[in-house]
């Protein structure tokens, strides 16, 4: 391969456009940061709007031919929504980190720093190359590098809770890698194919495959399926504002974009994407860390993309994906907006905000409304074709426990996620509304919320099975007297408990959950094992060290200087000897050569 | 700007906390889902090929809305006797 095709094999890519922007960053000044990213991401989307459907970039890579850029209807997609969103939290991001912040905790600064800076589109970039990619070598590499440059995000704030955070993210997000790489050399022994493509989890038999339960996994623990879910909850809200925000779309959303790539269909996924949406729910009901509150919400609202892909319904998980992408961003951005001003996240210190944060609180109240899925919304439009799947199928107990889950997310997302930060107790804080730049990129994104959720057409055009669209209504009568009495008798609930006074107070505190298991047992074992190594060698040293000391003064004794072998011999006594030795050999060569003859 | 725990005794209550704003909210609501739920009764807003018995209920998305939100409410706030503990809880043991 020349240096022409080398430079056009990357010029092809718009992941590898974005990964330069990222680089070019860490050499220039701070201040021009931000437009070169935006700028990078702007050249990136022409690219992806300008270079059509179709396969691009093509490595031989021994016999097999690599495509680092394949782009179809259902990668197209995602590669839109990534461009959006990585647009977004530019602009989000736009100015001086902590200019009118009312933190000096790195962790609430916007950003600003090289690394952050770095990783705001060099993560982004993997993700995208991810779900370009076209075959499972190309996938890899990006999916590694999308666990190392994100870890950066998560390292910002610099302190000693991130560093382990960040530590303990990287180590799952490794050992992803380690098994996706493990399925990927099992099936090629199987097949002979890199193609990313239908993978199954079980052979014509009905027998689950070894190298697809490997990448099953690899994709599991990157979407956070139960009790592989925690790596969010703890590395998320430790990164800064803007840094917690990038988090929380990329890596779940490359995930399922893999698995409705590799796995569409799969029964499992039903069951464990039904699970993803309720546990969640009541975590989030007792969290008091808004910006944690959010990640479960994140858990959730994969759960419902995870199922759709189970049903085989690709159009509802990417349709939802790209959604979610939206409105999620916004309620993170809109929080995020509240602790740039107010130094904290916590419920318990929020509060009141309304008074004189009107347009975050509009922002927020956007947001809320969207992932609850009010008609009118983003969310109404695109979470409509994952319950009805599960109706179309008979499904009666996961479409029952989609529409709980529904009821789940109105609590925790579109209810207390606005009412303590801009409502409930009068925290006594009243800060200035966001800043220009946070104000234009959640402007966006409500705009993209509501407009797409009147007039959705332009969104199921782009879907991967966009044919299967022209029968599908979301503002059917029916359909909209459901959403609404489902949604507004959840909220007529909340005002009861409010009234009655039975709804729970947020109480500072650390809730357990799976992450307890590798954090404080798990690290008290390692902690042991490592102890009883020590100790064990020490004793064996102990034991064996004596022993080895005397044979070593043993052979000192014999061999050092003042040892028996070291000792002058006279000459005639060497002379005597070599006499003997030469007489003995004589004698054997005559005995010898009497017997051969 | 202010920003401070310390609440001005005479600042006037903001608009969400009068008790007329709240009065017409509540009032709003209610109707609203009253009005929602009379809607599943009409012919026109029901589904002409129900997937399960329970769409065909007019009511139905009004019931298991309040009964889920309820549940998820009452039952998961003791969630927080089992895992809840305090702030520090980690930051002591890493």
């Amino acid at each position: 391969m020349n240096a022409s095709s080398l430079l056009a094999l990357f010029a092809d890519n718009p992941a590898v456009i974005l990964t330069v922007g990222a680089l070019m960053c860490i050499a220039t000044p701070r201040h021009l940061a931000s437009p070169i990213l935006l700028l990078a991401t702007v050249l990136s989307g022409i690219k992806l709007y300008t270079m059509g459907l179709g396969e691009y970039g093509a490595i031989q890579l021994f016999d097999h031919k690599l495509t680092t850029v394949r782009l179809d209807p259902l990668s197209r997609l995602f590669a839109i929504v990534f461009h959006i969103a990585a647009a977004l939290n530019i602009i989000y991001a736009w100015g001086p980190g902590r200019e009118g912040s009312q933190s000096k905790d790195s962790a609430h600064s916007r950003g600003g720093d090289r690394a952050q800076n770095f990783a705001t589109l060099a993560y982004p970039a993997a993700a995208l190359g991810g779900v370009l990619a076209g075959d499972l070598i190309t996938l890899f590499v990006w999916w590694e590098i999308a666990a190392i440059t994100s870890v950066f995000l998560v390292w910002a704030p610099g302190t000693r809770a991130t560093y382990l955070a960040g530590m303990r993210y990287l180590s799952i997000q490794i050992a992803s890698g380690v098994l996706l790489l493990g399925g990927i050399v099992l099936l090629f022994r199987e097949t002979g194919s890199l193609d990313f493509g239908l993978i199954g989890l079980r052979d014509a038999d009905g027998a689950i495959k070894l190298s697809a339960l490997f990448m099953f996994l690899a994709f599991g623990i990157k979407s956070a399926f139960p009790l592989l879910h925690n790596w969010v909850q703890d590395a998320y809200p430790k990164s800064t504002i803007s840094g917690t925000i990038i988090l929380s779309i990329f890596t779940t959303k490359l995930a399922v974009y893999s698995l409705a790539r590799a796995f569409p269909g799969t029964p499992e996924l039903i069951y464990i994407g039904a699970v993803m949406t309720i546990f969640p729910i009541f975590f989030a009901l007792i969290e008091n860390d808004l910006r944690k509150v959010l990640t479960y919400s994140i858990n959730n609202q994969v759960g419902f993309m995870v199922c759709a892909i189970g049903l085989g319904a690709i159009n509802g998980a990417a349709g939802y994906a790209f959604g979610n992408i939206i409105f999620e961003g916004l309620l993170f951005m809109a929080l995020g907006t509240a602790m740039y001003r107010t130094g904290t996240s916590k419920a318990t210190e929020l509060g009141g905000l309304y008074r004189t944060m009107p347009i975050t609180m509009v922002m927020c109240i956007i947001g809320a409304l969207s992932i609850s899925a009010f008609p009118g919304t983003l969310g109404f439009v695109t979470k409509g074709l994952i319950i009805d799947a599960a109706g179309y199928q008979g499904m009666f107990w996961i479409w029952l426990t989609l529409l709980f889950a529904s009821a789940g997310v109105l609590e925790h997302a579109g209810i207390k996620i606005p009412y303590f930060t801009f409502f409930a107790h009068d925290s006594g804080k009243r800060p200035k509304d966001a800043p220009l730049g946070m104000m234009i990129a959640m402007g966006i994104a409500a705009v993209l919320c509501i407009g797409l959720g009147v007039y959705p057409e332009p969104l199921y055009a782009l879907l991967p099975e966009a044919e299967k669209m022209a029968d599908y209504h979301p503002y059917s009568a029916y359909h909209i007297v459901e959403q609404l009495q489902l949604l507004l008798w959840a909220v007529l609930a909340f005002a009861v408990l409010i009234i009655i006074k039975w709804y729970p107070p947020e109480i500072p505190s650390t809730n357990l959950d799976f992450d307890w298991v590798y954090r404080v047992p798990g690290r008290a074992l390692t902690g042991w094992i490592s102890g009883a190594s020590r100790a064990t060698w020490n004793a064996l040293w102990a034991i064996f060290s004596g022993r080895i000391q005397a044979v070593m003064a043993r052979i000192y004794a014999v061999h050092g200087p003042e040892g028996q072998m070291s000792r002058s011999w006279p000459i005639g006594f060497m002379a005597l000897w070599t006499a003997v030795l030469l007489a003995f050999v004589l004698v054997l060569s005559f005995i010898a050569s009497a017997f051969t003859a | 700007m202010i920003d401070s725990h310390q609440k001005n005794p005479d600042e006037k209550p903001g608009w969400a906390d009068t008790k007329g704003f709240r009065n017409v909210f509540l009032g709003v609501l209610v109707v609203a889902a009253v009005g929602a739920a009379l809607a599943g009764f009409v012919p026109a807003f029901q589904k002409d090929h129900p997937h399960f018995a329970a769409e065909g209920f007019p009511v139905f998305f009004a019931i298991w809305g309040f009964a889920a939100f309820m549940f998820i409410v009452l039952a998961g706030q003791h969630l927080r006797k089992l895992v809840g503990r305090k702030e520090e809880y980690y930051d002591e043991r890493e």
